[in-house]
């Protein structure tokens, strides 16, 4: 593992093209879950083989075991026909079996290069600066990233941190390096990027494990994909096999979904809604954002990581203390700046970080059902009992969870389960009149999610209007009646549903405005105002 | 961290179970039946433990750095750590409650619960507005009463008035017992009810757990997190002013060990100290367990330094194993 880094750690590849590390029979049971049951895999030299089943398929619990997180109950890893025991994570890494986290681990503070040899693996013991920062180029300019490598991490987008972490990993010698949900929070055009540098890896003799419930992206990446059902094996082949995501979908689910239902011209009410003016967000790029949303429509806002749709929600929801513009709900102007008085006003927001920023993980599902609406479930400070728990039932039927976990922590819920849990206190309240979901369904399984966004067509139809944020264009196309795109913190398009498709959004958030000034100049001129990029 | 592969609808009642997570919960339980054994058996076998007389010592102990205890906790659940200037809360109180004697106990009484409420409060906004450290405002504030205190009574002990008996109920005993001691479980039951049953309550235990998602959810995280201080400010408060009714004289040396006392009681009453998990009966219960073994130690001839070493002993352990615990349920 601290084998020196030169600019050519590429280990040649060796001439077999059979198994390289093989999964046999792994078992792991959770008390009476068995999360894991008889699951064999096998990975070969060189491939790209992609992970997928529904949360509870027993992926994370696979990739766990891979990288010494778990021990298996039964089976064994087998690496180049040596058995290995791999306890903990130093010595799954000792194997150079490597992860990319859906949570990075990189620090913030510190510099792209510090980072990218954290913990000073490859480096002699005394920093000559120079030689870091030639090996942080090479390292970078391999995977393709461009940027200073003195900059410090935090101010990265996240795709570019997830690049870095790859970086990283490759300069430590990786030989098997899994990917777990890498694109969940990345952009089309970062995806391409990550998509590149994966190939790239790969074509040294390493391997790559792709974990995803994005299927197109899986089947367009892998060479061969396994599919996990219920903690069992369901089926491993070949992605040309596959051929396609409806294909894949069944062998994850072994049924079709249903197609998904649109929500139509619903109830658009006249004169309800929200109308947001010139809304600038500093720090962020986001700037001159207009808006306007009926009740019972569902706006979609997309664009790359960085566009600024996430700033547009969060100084909606009063989170930005720094934003300038108005918003007016229903004929009232409402002040931005205060969570506390947006919320009061009748908006209700989801982030795209449940975990940090949405549920309290120790509390009770009931805790976290009502925390909103604390002040409406008490009479002079104290709690009526009887209406919080029929209001948490209630909430709790609303999005379909079990009324018996009412009590239980949600701590240990799916993701799906849990982001269920953060709507459901958002649904629902008589009182919102403006729903803001940024990322509704990040990390939520294929059935989750078409529950989800049931739960959003609902709201809609009761005459709320919804604003959410998704950077994947399945569900921009899914759920919104209106699609905004924006590139660099502005708005570049606003169409509606009927007028388009896949193919224009990635067009839309794709486009700088450089191009798009370049295409207009011919024609009119137009002055388009220089925006940074990234 | 959960664990999203786990997602069987049964899956958030039922325990993982692994080698190591089998070798946490032995040590836990494991520790936790020791102690309770050496407790009960200690308390068997020493001759005059398990007197009504021995009862009632240890009761009194409890009663000042109780009051101390339920106010740290009342911070720990907040999610603001501790505070470390409580202890001098409680002295700066005992000498404004003797100092305002002379205008009447109804007047001094009031007055007093009033100054450490406000006391709590400040030190409260500040960390409740701005997210400023508690660790570093309350080591502030600690030098801040100090020198108020000193400064106002010219370095003198503060003694009641010549001849003045109108607070001697606060020393007094009813039914053998001291009144500081029925004052300290009514305000636990109070308090639990507080925390439990109230809006206040239930927000602080979701602001302790996490503020950001507390802050984004609408919740009033500055005004609820002013009132935890204020509210421990008003705990210290009457500690204090039983204190100097108690002492008949009050001075900065009324702070003694108050406040580390008090952080240990909490501690390992179980109160988490990374804030939303607790109640101010597991306070009490920390501030008793360790009176009980210094009890006992003191009554097997034990010197001072062996309870005090103890005390450390346990407090180590309580943390260990609270974080075991904690490593435990996030696998």
């Amino acid at each position: 593992m601290s084998k020196a880094l030169t600019d050519t750690v590429i280990e040649p590849p060796k001439s077999d093209a059979g198994q390289f590390l093989d999964v046999r029979h792994a078992s792991k049971a959770y008390g009476a879950v068995r999360a894991l049951d008889d699951v064999s895999f096998d990975l070969r030299r060189g491939e790209i083989h992609g992970l997928c089943g529904h949360n509870g398929a027993g992926k994370s619990t696979l990739v766990k075991i891979l990288t010494g997180l778990v021990n298996p109950d039964s089976g064994e890893i087998v690496m180049e026909g040596e058995s290995l025991q791999l306890r903990n994570p130093l010595q799954a890494q000792s194997h150079g079996i490597a992860i990319v986290d859906q949570e990075l681990s990189l620090a913030p503070d510190l510099s792209v290069e510090e980072n990218l040899f954290l913990g000073n693996i490859g480096l002699p013991f005394l920093r000559v600066p120079k030689a870091l920062r030639r090996r942080s180029l090479a390292l970078l300019s391999r995977i393709g990233l461009d940027v200073d490598p003195r900059t410090p991490v935090e101010r990265l987008s996240i795709g570019e941190r997830q690049l870095v972490e790859i970086a990283r990993l490759v300069g430590r010698d990786a030989r098997v390096l899994i990917l777990d949900e890498p694109t969940a929070t990345l952009s089309e055009s970062e995806i391409e990027r990550v998509f590149a540098v994966a190939r790239e890896v790969v074509r040294d003799g390493r391997s790559a494990i792709y974990v995803s419930h994005r299927l197109d992206e899986v089947l367009e990446l892998c060479d061969r994909v396994t599919v996990l059902r219920d903690g069992r094996l369901a089926s491993t082949r070949s992605s040309a096999d596959i051929g396609h995501r409806q294909e894949l979908i069944k062998m994850m689910i072994g049924e079709e979904l249903p197609a998904p239902q649109r929500s139509g011209a619903a109830k658009v009410a006249a004169g309800s809604g929200a109308a947001i003016e010139g809304l600038t967000v500093p720090p962020s790029v986001t700037t001159g954002f207009d808006l306007e949303v009926r009740g019972g429509q569902i706006v979609g806002l997309t664009g790359q990581i960085g566009s600024g749709t996430s700033a547009v929600l969060r100084a909606l929801a009063g989170l930005e203390p720094d934003a300038r513009g108005s918003l007016v709900l229903d004929g009232e102007p409402v002040r931005l700046g205060s969570p506390i008085e947006v919320l009061r006003a009748g908006v209700a927001f989801a982030s795209n970080d449940r975990k940090a920023e949405g549920l309290f993980l120790q509390k009770s599902v009931e805790s976290n059902l009502v925390a909103t609406r604390l002040p409406a479930l008490s009479r002079l400070g104290i709690l009526r009992r009887r209406q919080v728990r029929s209001t948490a039932a209630q909430l709790a039927e609303f999005v379909k969870i079990d009324n018996e976990r009412l009590g239980a922590t949600v701590e240990h819920f799916s993701g799906g389960n849990q982001q269920k849990v953060f709507l459901g206190r958002c649904l629902d309240r008589r009182d919102v009149k403006l729903l803001i979901l940024d990322e509704p369904t990040r990390g939520v399984d294929v059935s989750g999610r078409a529950e989800i966004h049931q739960l959003i067509r609902q709201a809609a139809l009761a005459g709320v209007a919804v604003v959410f944020a998704s950077t994947e264009l399945d569900e921009i196309l899914d759920l919104a009646d209106i699609v905004v795109t924006m590139f660099a913190g502005r708005i570049v398009a606003e169409r509606t549903r009927e007028e388009t498709n896949a193919e224009l959004i990635f067009a839309d958030m794709t486009m700088s405005h450089e191009t798009r000034a370049r295409e207009q100049r011919p024609a009119a001129g137009s002055a388009s105002e220089e925006a940074p990029d990234g | 961290m959960a664990s999203t592969d786990v997602a069987a609808p049964q899956a958030g009642a039922i325990a993982p179970r692994n080698s190591r997570d089998t070798a946490i919960r032995v040590a836990v339980w494991g520790a936790v039946s020791i102690l309770a054994v050496l407790v009960i058996l200690g308390a068997a076998t020493t001759s005059g433990f398990l007197t009504t007389t021995n009862v009632r010592a240890i009761l009194s102990s409890v009663a000042f750095v109780g009051m101390i205890a339920v106010a740290t906790s009342l911070i720990m659940v907040s999610g603001n750590l501790f505070s470390l200037s409580l202890g001098a809360t409680a002295a700066i109180t005992a000498m404004a409650f003797l100092a305002l004697l002379s205008h009447g106990i109804v007047l001094a009484v009031v007055v007093t619960i009033l100054l450490g409420v406000a006391i709590g409060a400040l030190q409260g906004i500040v960390v409740g507005s701005i997210g400023a450290n508690p660790i570093i405002v309350t080591i502030g504030a600690v030098s801040l009463q100090q020198g108020i205190a000193l400064w106002a009574s010219g370095g003198a002990t503060i003694v009641p008035p010549k001849g003045d008996t109108s607070y001697a109920w606060l020393d007094s005993h009813i039914f053998t017992v001291p009144v500081p001691v029925y004052v300290l479980f009514g305000t636990v039951i109070v308090l639990d009810q507080v925390l439990r049953r109230t809006r206040f309550g239930r927000q602080l235990m979701l602001i302790g757990e996490n503020l950001t998602a507390a802050r984004a959810a609408g919740m009033p995280t500055t005004l609820v997190i002013t009132g935890a201080f204020a509210l421990a400010g008003l705990c210290t408060a009457i500690g204090g002013l039983e204190l100097g009714a108690f002492n008949q004289s009050g001075s900065l040396l009324v702070e003694g060990t108050l406040t580390y006392d008090a952080i240990a009681a909490a501690v390992v009453g179980g109160v988490a100290i990374t804030g939303g998990r607790g109640s101010v009966w597991q306070a009490l219960g920390g501030a008793i367990t360790i009176a009980m073994i210094s009890d006992i130690l003191l009554l097997r001839g034990y010197s001072e330094g062996v309870q005090i070493l103890v005390k450390g002993v346990i407090v180590l352990v309580v943390v260990i194993l609270m974080r075991l615990n904690r490593m435990r349920v996030e696998t």
